[in-house]
């Protein structure tokens, strides 16, 4: 069987430039792209300034408090956080929310699961699941008293969390993690 | 599934990035540009693989940016706009002799990357060069003057 490849004239449709060079300059299209490039770099110096602003988080625009109306919990924590990326929350109790030397926290689950905490300093003495959240007891003396979760989040978006004091009105607040 | 997802946008980002870094005059890489290469390699590839280093994440990795090459060259075959969108298109950059000065700024391209292409067509100097081209793989090529009375 007579086999023949497939063959295609070569076709000299290539603009040209001065009628004699075949280079297939398209003018228009490039000072479209000279334009296009200058907002793809307007943006990327935007980016970075936001990022430098903290905007994108680990920085000064990232950084939130929120406290109880009554005073007996302050949260510190990003409000921006990046996935797999460590961050500290900061827990500051007040004398009020201190019990027969005990200190009672309560996190909500997204603390855990969402925000992915890694680790409590100092360490609980007890921890009682239940109500949506997890409940750490810490022996306490008086104030200042600082309690740090380590969150290394894994799940992209906005989340909210809760933690407070047993029995006491809570911090509750949102959270918006970057991929 | 994650390193899957960050090896699509990184690779995308990386074409955007590199394509509007503009092309390096002459095609061939300085000191500087392996710099840029190696950095960005670098830094896009901890993203991509992510804290999973095994050789099943990295495989998956590697196919995907393959499977995304190849899918990427079909389409600028099937649609010509995309290659132009992609990989540029030639500019003339020296035309009758005389040189397009808004060309070379907007391209970056110095007087002396065209004496350079010159000499390595054997050409001595640019005032025997007619036509001057800037390649999609960012070469220069050169077209010399007809000498007079040739016919």
């Amino acid at each position: 069987m007579d086999t023949q490849a497939e063959l295609k004239p070569v076709g000299d449709n290539v603009p040209k430039v001065d009628g004699t060079i075949a280079v297939g300059e398209d003018l228009e299209f490039q000072r479209r792209w000279w334009k296009f490039e200058k907002v793809v770099w307007s943006f990327f110096v935007l980016l970075l300034i936001a990022d430098l602003a903290g905007a994108l988080g680990r920085g000064p625009l990232a950084n939130a408090k929120r406290e109880t109306a009554d005073g007996t919990l302050q949260v510190k924590y990003e409000r921006i956080q990046r996935e797999n990326t460590s961050s500290i929350m900061t827990l500051l109790p007040g004398q009020a929310a201190v019990h027969d030397g005990k200190l009672q926290l309560f996190v909500s689950d997204s603390i855990l699961k969402e925000f992915g905490a890694q680790r409590i300093i100092p360490q609980p003495e007890t921890s009682v699941v239940g109500a949506g959240g997890v409940t750490y007891t810490f022996p306490a003396t008086s104030t200042p008293m600082t309690v740090q979760f380590e969150l290394k989040p894994s799940f992209i978006g906005l989340h909210p969390f809760t933690i407070g004091v047993p029995g006491d009105e809570p911090v509750q607040a949102k959270a918006f993690v970057l991929p | 599934m994650g390193t899957i997802l960050h090896a699509i946008a990184g690779y995308f980002f990386l074409m955007i990035v590199v394509r509007v870094l503009t092309r390096r005059p002459g095609g061939q890489m300085t000191l500087s540009d392996f710099v840029l290469v190696f950095l960005m390699g670098g830094v896009i590839i901890l993203s991509t693989a992510g804290n999973d280093r095994s050789l099943t994440n990295c495989t998956c990795a590697v196919i995907t940016i393959g499977l995304l090459h190849r899918m990427v060259s079909w389409a600028k075959i099937k649609v010509p706009r995309l290659g132009a969108i992609i990989d540029g298109t030639p500019i003339v950059l020296m035309k009758h002799g005389q040189i397009e000065d808004e060309i070379m700024r907007g391209m970056q391209v110095q007087r002396a990357d065209l004496e350079a292409a010159a000499r390595l067509k054997g050409i001595p100097s640019l005032d025997k060069a007619d036509y001057a081209i800037l390649e999609r793989n960012g070469g220069i090529s050169i077209i010399e003057k007809e000498e007079e009375g040739d016919s």
